[in-house]
């Protein structure tokens, strides 16, 4: 039996162009969303679902279909994320506070078709705040909260992800809660 | 119990990965302890609050996929024909009426059907109408090809077959020994007509 990404993956390794696209349709809200989270930034978000499938088709022949392949992408795509707020400055991250927070930002005040007037209403305050704390979570706890609540992934395919012990992902979900729940409990 | 294991348990039920007996345990001293009570409320809510939030989706732009497989090395014939083609649409349109003049000459030309039948042993061939039959009990020995006709091989081809803009019917008593193509888009057409062109020349 062999799985749908797994038939993908094999004719796309082909020169199949179709096959390839259908797993980009698949995989690349899951992994704007993931990136989105992570870096709280569109456009770099963006970046990394096109450098996550470009890797992706580079090392199809890599793919081991006996392993799940959310996983392998979700594992590309966090990675990319992670090396990337390392590279951020501390300038830069003064200016990331600031940054894409729907409504304040210029980016988002440009019309577009996706920001619809429900997702704009749907933004309320107590959104923000939340975003605002993932967003000051430390990226090791970060990247674990957001595969943990993003994709309901559980703690054992965490673990796969990120190539950790699950008894550390574990302790990084309650820390991470508990980090959440002191800066947001006040305000609940 | 102890407010410290209360806690700990607390996440783990939150983590779905709290056995039932201790689920009980834990509501027990909830029920018990103000403090725990509190606690418990306000993980639960970011938890909630937590997953609510996560599944509202942003999206991407609508042209991210196409960029995505542009940005994709692509088989490198392929991509410079056609970039070629797009960088020089007058350009081709010359060079297609060229090729077509040019293979005129040296083909089968049926003015009427505009049928092209080619290759190294046609008088195996029977031709009726646009279509075009291989019969069976009858062998080609070398290439077929094709072009803007149907073809219907019952016989026996020693060599490749080739249906350019047409369709081709395979009887269970044909056999093939080569390749057999169809190309129908204009570019690989064009793609053809060129290396057959380039090799037919240089056979000369
Ligand atoms: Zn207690």
């Amino acid at each position: 039996m062999e799985n749908l990404e797994g038939r993908l993956t094999k004719l796309a390794l082909k020169g199949d162009q179709r096959a390839f696209a259908e797993l980009v349709e698949l995989y690349k809200d899951k992994i704007y969303h993931l990136a989105y989270r992570m870096l709280n930034n569109r456009h770099e978000a963006e970046d990394v679902v096109q450098e996550t499938f470009l890797r992706v088709y580079r090392n199809l022949d890599r793919y081991d279909d006996k392993q799940k392949f959310s996983t392998w992408i979700y594992r590309i795509g966090t990675n990319l994320c992670i090396d990337r707020l390392r590279k951020r400055r501390p300038t830069y991250s003064l200016d990331a506070e600031m940054n894409d927070q729907e409504g304040i930002d210029g980016y988002s005040m440009i019309p577009s078709d996706n920001v619809t007037p429900e997702t704009e209403l749907l933004l309320s305050e107590t959104q923000s705040l939340i975003y605002e704390a993932i967003d000051s979570l430390p990226v090791k706890y970060r990247s674990v909260m957001i595969l943990r609540y993003l994709q309901d992934l559980s703690l054992q395919e965490i673990s796969d992800v990120l190539d950790m012990p699950v008894t550390t992902i574990k302790t990084r979900v309650h820390r991470g809660r508990e980090f959440l729940r002191k800066k947001l409990g006040p305000k609940l | 119990m102890e407010c410290k294991l209360a806690v700990s348990m607390m996440h783990d039920y939150l983590d779905d990965d709290l056995p039932e007996l201790q689920q009980r345990e834990l509501k027990e001293h909830l029920l018990s302890c103000t403090g725990c009570r509190a606690k418990f409320k306000e993980l639960e809510q970011t938890d909630m609050l937590m997953f609510s939030l996560m599944h509202q989706t942003p999206v991407a732009s609508e042209d991210l996929v196409g960029r995505i497989m542009n940005s994709l090395p692509k088989p490198k014939k392929e991509r410079a024909f056609i970039t070629w083609i797009k960088r020089h649409p007058a350009l081709t349109a010359a060079s297609v009426f060229i090729f077509v003049m040019l293979m005129s000459s040296v083909t089968f030309w049926n003015q009427d059907r505009q049928l092209v039948v080619r290759g190294t042993d046609l008088d195996q061939v029977v031709i009726k109408g646009d279509t075009v039959i291989v019969p069976s009990g009858k062998i080609i020995s070398g290439d077929l090809t094709v072009e803007n006709g149907k073809t219907q091989v019952y016989g026996e081809v020693n060599g490749n077959v080739t249906v350019i803009d047409g369709s081709l019917y395979q009887a269970s008593t044909a056999h093939i020994s080569g390749q057999v193509k169809s190309i129908d888009q204009a570019v690989s057409w064009l793609w053809y007509k060129v290396t057959n062109m380039f090799s037919e020349v240089a056979y000369r």
